[in-house]
């Protein structure tokens, strides 16, 4: 096999909204599933290399085919192999060839395709994918190169851009905050009022953040205690809240409280002791666990879950922003490795297409007669190599990487080189 | 030297680096932001000669001279940009504080050099030393300044939950309030001990110690000592933010006004 006669070909679903459920249920592939759909893809000779990146939202079948209509035949076998309708299964697909199959792998691991855009984790995903498919044997130089160029690429794009940086999620933006009133939280305490969901979200993404000491205070004191011993906090008396105020440098709320508990009397008393120094509200509480005059306390900063939406919202404007550079950054991965395969798909063209004369002009000759052939042999090749010269050498120069690898598929398919 | 060729060659170094710093401000880390120092510190040494110069004509200190303490005044707040880089790694600062270096340099570089009448005693090492350190608090002082009204846009930002691009890249509140808490207390020692050698110098040479710019820079001392008491009796933030911008305006009172308009003994001229 050399790549000229190979296309990347990428078939895959979107899972996220739309669609019927069960289809998406039954389209997913789990880390085994993937092992087993790249074994009968190649079982069935569809393509030469192949790599699936499953992740929650998406299931996509890279793969390097070289015959017809590789669409139809790799959803065919999926169809068969899972028990899915063949039409239900191709109408919710999408298919993508050549540069546009590489192109789409390069947004996915930049982020640019997830719902979060800019989100790390498909980076890691993306790695997994080329992995499994590296140990099921199923892999090989063009598609690792592809790989492994789109990860590179998604790297340069999450360190050059901001399109990672602006945290989207309501504990990350809180904590964001926080350092900016306080700089590293390694020196600070933190208080998380209620043990519930998010309360012990919180109070276990600040143990992990490094926070210096993480203090959990709920109403029934098992459930304080039961995950400060579970996340490496300390457990705080529901009664000791307030006396306990002046401690904490970060306070969130959390409960279900129907009235607040953090009291404009307490927050006050807190100050003083604390003789001035600033105090950081985060409640996310429904409704709320701090009283709203809190804020107007000389040097408190208090955010309320309102407030933190319209930073997730500022934020996520902030990410948007930066997808034209991160495109250009990706455009210029994408480049880079077109390029590497468009030379791979070039030379084997090139000496096809030479081949092919050379049949067509033997053929011919093998007509007249015998003494004639030599004259008519210069004359052919004369000929054949004066059309030719121009077009080829206006290929190899073509500096557009995807441009020339669609006019090496043009040659191939007019000249018919991949019988 | 009438020109002050390698003066102007350390400004445009200063203006170079300034574009820099607010290129990498917007732009986030990038290659340029390693650049800035390198400026700073070049037009430093340039500017260094060019005081150099400037005493060698006046055979005295490079301040004797009103243009000469405004271009030093300058060299030390630069030299504190450096500080505040390399030892805080402090990058969002310099935006900010390289205008005030550009500033004072220009200035000093425009200002003429008086026909230098050599006023009695104003030379020796105590002399020099007291010119030196009043300078040193001065630049102190700027440097808080600037942390203050740095301090108060991020307070606000916060306050208000607007977060422009200014909030993303500067230090977080208590970092700036902790950078300020130290340049004021090393203007009001490097302060308090040039008055000292002041005094002790004056004595000597002066029939009376009643001066303006002893009493205004009595008055400085006042304002910056009151700050540092209220920062740790719940004042910390926003009040001693304002408090800080306060004091550098009695310093530029003191400064000018009082240098130029009260105090002819005891004056840069």
């Amino acid at each position: 096999m050399s790549a000229g006669e190979a296309r990347l070909v990428l078939l895959g679903w979107s899972l996220r909204a739309g669609g019927s459920r069960s289809l998406r249920e039954r389209i997913a592939f789990s880390a085994d599933e993937t092992r087993e759909a790249l074994e009968r893809i190649r079982g069935k000779g569809l393509v030469t290399e192949s790599v699936i990146v499953a992740t929650c939202h998406r299931s996509e079948i890279y793969g390097l085919a070289d015959g017809e209509t590789p669409r139809e035949r790799i959803a065919a076998l999926i169809s068969e192999w899972r028990g899915l309708d063949f039409a239900e299964l191709t109408g919710s697909s999408f298919y993508r060839e050549g540069a546009d199959a590489a192109r789409h792998l390069f947004r996915v691991a930049s982020g640019l395709d997830s719902m979060a855009l800019g989100e790390s984790e498909v980076l890691g995903q993306v790695r997994t994918a080329l992995r499994v498919a590296r140990e099921a044997n199923a892999s090989r130089a063009v598609l690792h190169r592809m790989f492994e160029s789109a990860v590179a690429a998604g790297k340069r794009v999450r360190t050059e851009t901001e399109i990672a940086r602006h945290p989207l999620s309501v504990p990350s933006i809180g904590f964001e905050l926080a350092t900016k009133v306080f700089g590293s939280m390694d020196d600070h305490t933190l208080l998380v009022l209620g043990a519930g969901e998010t309360g012990a979200l919180f109070a276990e993404q600040a143990v992990a953040a490094g926070v210096a000491r993480v203090l959990v205070a709920n109403r029934s004191p098992e459930r304080a205690s039961d995950l400060a011993r579970r996340i490496g906090a300390t457990a705080v008396e529901w009664n000791a809240v307030p006396s306990t105020l002046a401690e904490a440098d970060v306070v969130v709320g959390a409960t279900a409280s129907p009235v607040p508990v953090v009291r404009h009397a307490d927050v006050d008393a807190a100050m003083r002791a604390r003789r001035g120094r600033p105090m950081f509200f985060l409640d996310l509480a429904v409704p709320r666990d701090v009283e709203p005059s809190v804020a107007d306390i000389y040097n408190v900063y208090a955010y309320g879950l309102d407030d933190l939406e319209g930073v997730a919202e500022e934020n996520r404007r902030r990410r948007a922003r930066e997808i034209p550079r991160a495109e250009g950054i990706l455009e210029e991965e994408l480049g880079r490795f077109l390029g590497w395969f468009g030379n791979l798909a070039v030379v084997p063209t090139l000496t096809g297409l030479q081949e092919k004369l050379a049949t067509l002009r033997d053929a011919e000759l093998s007509r007249i007669p015998a003494e004639e052939r030599e004259r008519f042999r210069a004359f052919a090749d004369a000929i054949a190599g004066k059309l030719l010269h121009e077009p080829l050498r206006r290929l190899k120069s073509e500096p557009d990487a995807s441009r020339k690898l669609d006019r090496v598929e043009a040659i191939r398919h007019l000249f018919d080189l991949d019988e | 030297m009438g020109a002050h060729v390698l003066g102007w060659l350390a400004v445009a170094c200063y203006c170079a680096a300034e574009a820099v710093a607010i290129v990498s401000l917007v732009r986030g880390r990038g290659a340029l932001a390693h650049l800035a120092p390198v400026l700073v510190g070049g037009g430093l040494v340039l500017h260094f000669v060019d005081l150099m110069q400037r005493a060698h004509a006046l055979g005295s200190v490079p301040y004797r001279t009103l243009g000469g303490s405004v271009s030093f005044f300058g060299w030390m707040l630069g030299l504190a940009y450096l500080f505040l880089l390399i030892r805080h790694r402090e990058r969002a600062t310099g935006p900010f504080l390289i205008p005030f270096v550009i500033l004072a340099t220009a200035v000093g570089l425009l200002l003429p050099d008086a026909a230098a009448a050599p006023g009695e005693g104003l030379h020796g090492s105590v002399f020099a030393l007291h010119v030196t350190l009043a300078i040193l608090a001065y630049a102190a002082f700027a440097l808080s300044f600037v942390l203050s009204v740095l301090y108060l846009v991020q307070s606000r930002q916060l306050r208000q939950k607007r977060q422009g691009l200014l909030f993303a890249r500067l230090p977080p509140l208590e970092v700036i309030a902790r950078l300020n808490r130290t340049s004021v207390t090393v203007g009001l020692a490097v302060l308090t001990l040039s008055l000292v050698l002041g005094l002790f110098w004056a004595e000597k040479v002066w029939p009376s110690l009643a001066d303006p710019k002893v009493v205004w820079a009595l008055v400085t001392l006042a304002v910056y000592g009151f700050l540092l008491w209220m920062d740790r009796r719940g004042w910390e933030g926003p009040r001693v933010a304002v408090l800080s911008i306060l004091g550098f305006g009695v310093v530029i009172f003191s400064y000018t006004v009082v240098n130029l308009y009260f105090s002819h003994a005891h004056s840069f001229r």
